[in-house]
Protein backbone atom coordinates (compact mmCIF):
# COMPACT_ATOMS: atom_id res chain seq x y z
CA UNK A 1 0.00 0.00 0.00
CA UNK A 2 2.75 2.39 0.76
CA UNK A 3 4.71 1.35 -1.81
CA UNK A 4 1.52 2.04 -4.36
CA UNK A 5 1.10 5.15 -2.76
CA UNK A 6 4.75 6.74 -3.83
CA UNK A 7 4.57 5.73 -7.37
CA UNK A 8 0.68 6.80 -7.86
CA UNK A 9 1.24 11.23 -7.85
CA UNK A 10 4.14 10.12 -10.65
CA UNK A 11 1.72 7.38 -12.50
CA UNK A 12 -0.87 10.09 -12.21
CA UNK A 13 1.31 12.63 -13.77
CA UNK A 14 2.40 10.65 -16.07
CA UNK A 15 -0.84 9.53 -17.33
CA UNK A 16 -2.42 13.03 -17.56
CA UNK A 17 0.38 14.31 -19.68
CA UNK A 18 0.30 11.11 -22.16
CA UNK A 19 -3.77 11.87 -22.80
CA UNK A 20 -3.62 15.48 -23.02
CA UNK A 21 -1.13 15.06 -25.58
CA UNK A 22 -3.62 12.05 -27.44
CA UNK A 23 -5.80 15.05 -26.94
CA UNK A 24 -3.99 17.53 -28.90
CA UNK A 25 -2.74 15.22 -31.45
CA UNK A 26 -6.46 13.99 -32.46
CA UNK A 27 -8.21 16.90 -32.29
CA UNK A 28 -10.61 18.45 -34.68
CA UNK A 29 -11.47 21.58 -33.03
CA UNK A 30 -9.26 24.39 -31.70
CA UNK A 31 -11.46 24.90 -28.66
CA UNK A 32 -11.18 21.25 -27.55
CA UNK A 33 -7.56 21.34 -28.21
CA UNK A 34 -7.07 24.63 -25.88
CA UNK A 35 -9.07 22.47 -23.32
CA UNK A 36 -6.89 19.20 -23.67
CA UNK A 37 -3.75 21.82 -23.72
CA UNK A 38 -5.13 22.54 -20.09
CA UNK A 39 -5.15 18.74 -19.08
CA UNK A 40 -1.90 18.57 -20.10
CA UNK A 41 -0.86 21.35 -17.91
CA UNK A 42 -2.57 20.09 -14.69
CA UNK A 43 -0.03 17.34 -14.87
CA UNK A 44 1.78 19.25 -13.60
CA UNK A 45 -0.19 20.10 -10.42
CA UNK A 46 -0.17 16.66 -9.80
CA UNK A 47 3.71 16.52 -10.06
CA UNK A 48 4.41 19.54 -8.19
CA UNK A 49 2.46 18.70 -5.20
CA UNK A 50 3.33 14.89 -5.17
CA UNK A 51 6.84 15.94 -4.86
CA UNK A 52 6.05 18.28 -1.65
CA UNK A 53 3.56 15.87 -0.02
CA UNK A 54 5.87 14.01 2.20
CA UNK A 55 4.88 11.26 5.35
CA UNK A 56 7.13 11.38 8.80
CA UNK A 57 9.07 14.04 7.68
CA UNK A 58 9.69 17.41 9.39
CA UNK A 59 10.30 20.60 7.06
CA UNK A 60 12.94 23.19 7.94
CA UNK A 61 10.75 26.17 8.53
CA UNK A 62 8.31 23.79 11.06
CA UNK A 63 11.20 23.01 13.13
CA UNK A 64 8.97 23.10 16.07
CA UNK A 65 6.31 20.76 14.09
CA UNK A 66 5.59 17.40 15.96
CA UNK A 67 6.97 14.81 13.89
CA UNK A 68 5.11 12.24 12.54
CA UNK A 69 2.07 14.58 10.85
CA UNK A 70 2.09 15.29 7.65
CA UNK A 71 4.44 18.29 6.35
CA UNK A 72 3.92 19.82 3.07
CA UNK A 73 6.74 21.66 0.99
CA UNK A 74 5.54 25.48 0.70
CA UNK A 75 8.14 26.24 -1.90
CA UNK A 76 6.29 23.60 -5.13
CA UNK A 77 2.91 25.04 -3.37
CA UNK A 78 3.89 28.42 -4.57
CA UNK A 79 5.60 26.52 -7.92
CA UNK A 80 2.02 25.32 -8.71
CA UNK A 81 0.12 28.66 -7.75
CA UNK A 82 2.41 30.39 -10.30
CA UNK A 83 1.19 27.54 -12.69
CA UNK A 84 -2.19 27.87 -12.09
CA UNK A 85 -2.10 31.78 -13.21
CA UNK A 86 -0.13 31.17 -16.14
CA UNK A 87 -2.41 28.51 -17.18
CA UNK A 88 -4.96 30.72 -16.72
CA UNK A 89 -3.34 33.51 -18.76
CA UNK A 90 -2.63 31.15 -21.45
CA UNK A 91 -5.81 29.67 -21.75
CA UNK A 92 -7.33 33.34 -22.59
CA UNK A 93 -4.72 33.98 -25.04
CA UNK A 94 -5.19 30.69 -26.73
CA UNK A 95 -9.13 31.47 -26.73
CA UNK A 96 -8.48 34.68 -28.39
CA UNK A 97 -6.50 33.63 -31.30
CA UNK A 98 -8.89 30.69 -32.29
CA UNK A 99 -11.77 33.27 -32.28
CA UNK A 100 -9.53 34.98 -34.38
CA UNK A 101 -8.90 32.01 -36.45
CA UNK A 102 -12.24 31.36 -36.92
CA UNK A 103 -12.88 34.83 -38.30
CA UNK A 104 -10.32 34.67 -41.10
CA UNK A 105 -10.53 31.12 -41.89
CA UNK A 106 -14.35 30.10 -41.32
CA UNK A 107 -13.47 26.87 -39.65
CA UNK A 108 -12.05 25.56 -36.77
CA UNK A 109 -10.65 22.08 -37.53
CA UNK A 110 -7.02 22.50 -37.56
CA UNK A 111 -6.57 20.23 -40.32
CA UNK A 112 -7.67 22.93 -42.81
CA UNK A 113 -5.60 25.62 -41.52
CA UNK A 114 -3.91 27.45 -44.80
CA UNK A 115 -0.79 29.10 -43.70
CA UNK A 116 -0.63 32.88 -42.83
CA UNK A 117 -0.20 35.52 -45.26
CA UNK A 118 1.62 38.34 -45.08
CA UNK A 119 -0.95 41.12 -45.51
CA UNK A 120 -4.39 41.82 -45.75
CA UNK A 121 -4.09 43.30 -49.64
CA UNK A 122 -3.65 40.89 -52.47
CA UNK A 123 -0.65 43.30 -53.74
CA UNK A 124 1.14 43.27 -50.85
CA UNK A 125 1.92 39.44 -49.99
CA UNK A 126 4.26 38.48 -52.87
CA UNK A 127 6.95 41.73 -51.77
CA UNK A 128 6.40 40.64 -48.08
CA UNK A 129 6.29 37.19 -48.08
CA UNK A 130 8.57 36.60 -50.92
CA UNK A 131 10.75 34.11 -49.33
CA UNK A 132 8.03 31.68 -47.67
CA UNK A 133 6.10 31.68 -51.59
CA UNK A 134 8.39 28.67 -53.52
CA UNK B 1 -5.53 9.73 4.76
CA UNK B 2 -3.56 7.68 2.41
CA UNK B 3 -6.76 5.90 1.28
CA UNK B 4 -8.30 9.46 0.09
CA UNK B 5 -5.14 10.56 -1.07
CA UNK B 6 -5.11 7.51 -3.29
CA UNK B 7 -8.96 8.04 -4.83
CA UNK B 8 -8.53 11.51 -5.00
CA UNK B 9 -5.11 11.02 -7.61
CA UNK B 10 -7.58 8.37 -9.40
CA UNK B 11 -10.50 10.77 -10.15
CA UNK B 12 -7.97 13.19 -11.00
CA UNK B 13 -6.76 10.84 -13.60
CA UNK B 14 -10.29 10.03 -14.42
CA UNK B 15 -11.55 14.05 -14.70
CA UNK B 16 -8.38 14.99 -17.17
CA UNK B 17 -9.06 11.70 -19.14
CA UNK B 18 -12.94 12.92 -19.35
CA UNK B 19 -11.68 16.47 -20.63
CA UNK B 20 -9.71 14.92 -23.52
CA UNK B 21 -12.32 12.19 -24.75
CA UNK B 22 -15.82 14.65 -24.54
CA UNK B 23 -15.43 16.08 -27.55
CA UNK B 24 -18.14 18.16 -28.61
CA UNK B 25 -17.06 21.97 -27.13
CA UNK B 26 -20.46 22.84 -25.79
CA UNK B 27 -20.25 19.85 -23.55
CA UNK B 28 -16.59 19.72 -22.65
CA UNK B 29 -16.74 23.09 -20.57
CA UNK B 30 -19.07 20.91 -17.84
CA UNK B 31 -16.04 18.43 -17.81
CA UNK B 32 -13.26 20.96 -17.65
CA UNK B 33 -15.16 22.13 -14.46
CA UNK B 34 -15.53 19.17 -13.34
CA UNK B 35 -11.86 18.35 -13.15
CA UNK B 36 -11.49 21.75 -11.43
CA UNK B 37 -13.36 20.66 -8.87
CA UNK B 38 -11.80 17.48 -8.53
CA UNK B 39 -8.69 19.27 -8.49
CA UNK B 40 -9.46 21.48 -5.77
CA UNK B 41 -10.28 19.11 -3.52
CA UNK B 42 -7.05 17.14 -4.09
CA UNK B 43 -5.28 20.36 -3.16
CA UNK B 44 -7.41 20.48 -0.29
CA UNK B 45 -6.54 16.97 0.89
CA UNK B 46 -2.89 17.49 -0.26
CA UNK B 47 -2.39 19.72 2.52
CA UNK B 48 -2.02 22.99 0.07
CA UNK B 49 -5.50 25.40 0.94
CA UNK B 50 -4.12 28.48 -0.96
CA UNK B 51 -3.73 26.79 -4.15
CA UNK B 52 -7.20 25.07 -3.74
CA UNK B 53 -8.60 28.61 -3.20
CA UNK B 54 -6.72 29.96 -6.62
CA UNK B 55 -8.17 26.90 -8.31
CA UNK B 56 -11.26 26.94 -6.72
CA UNK B 57 -11.56 30.45 -8.53
CA UNK B 58 -9.51 29.70 -11.64
CA UNK B 59 -10.60 26.11 -12.53
CA UNK B 60 -14.22 26.31 -11.49
CA UNK B 61 -15.33 29.59 -12.49
CA UNK B 62 -12.61 32.11 -14.68
CA UNK B 63 -11.49 29.24 -17.32
CA UNK B 64 -14.82 27.80 -18.06
CA UNK B 65 -16.35 31.33 -18.43
CA UNK B 66 -13.48 31.72 -20.87
CA UNK B 67 -14.70 28.64 -22.67
CA UNK B 68 -18.18 30.31 -22.65
CA UNK B 69 -17.16 33.74 -24.06
CA UNK B 70 -15.17 31.79 -26.92
CA UNK B 71 -17.93 29.58 -28.02
CA UNK B 72 -20.60 32.20 -28.14
CA UNK B 73 -18.22 34.31 -30.17
CA UNK B 74 -17.40 31.39 -31.94
CA UNK B 75 -21.01 30.67 -32.94
CA UNK B 76 -22.33 34.28 -33.46
CA UNK B 77 -19.92 35.24 -36.37
CA UNK B 78 -20.94 32.58 -37.65
CA UNK B 79 -22.47 33.12 -41.37
CA UNK B 80 -20.04 35.57 -42.11
CA UNK B 81 -15.86 34.87 -42.21
CA UNK B 82 -14.30 38.03 -43.44
CA UNK B 83 -14.59 41.76 -41.86
CA UNK B 84 -17.38 42.42 -39.22
CA UNK B 85 -19.04 39.46 -38.27
CA UNK B 86 -20.61 40.80 -35.01
CA UNK B 87 -24.43 40.28 -36.66
CA UNK B 88 -25.45 36.96 -35.88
Amino acid sequence: MSHAMDVLPYAVAAWLFAVGLYGIASSRNLIHLVGCLSVCQSATYALLLGLGYRWGSVAPIFYDHPPGTPAVDPVVQALVLTDIVVGATLTALLLVLTVQVYKRGGSLDPETLRPMRGGRTPDSAPTSGSKAAP
Amino acid sequence: MSALLAVLFLLTAASGTAVVLVRDPGRQIFAIAANGLVLTLLFTALQAPDVALSELAVGVAAVPLLFLVALMAVRAGRPEAGSGGDEA
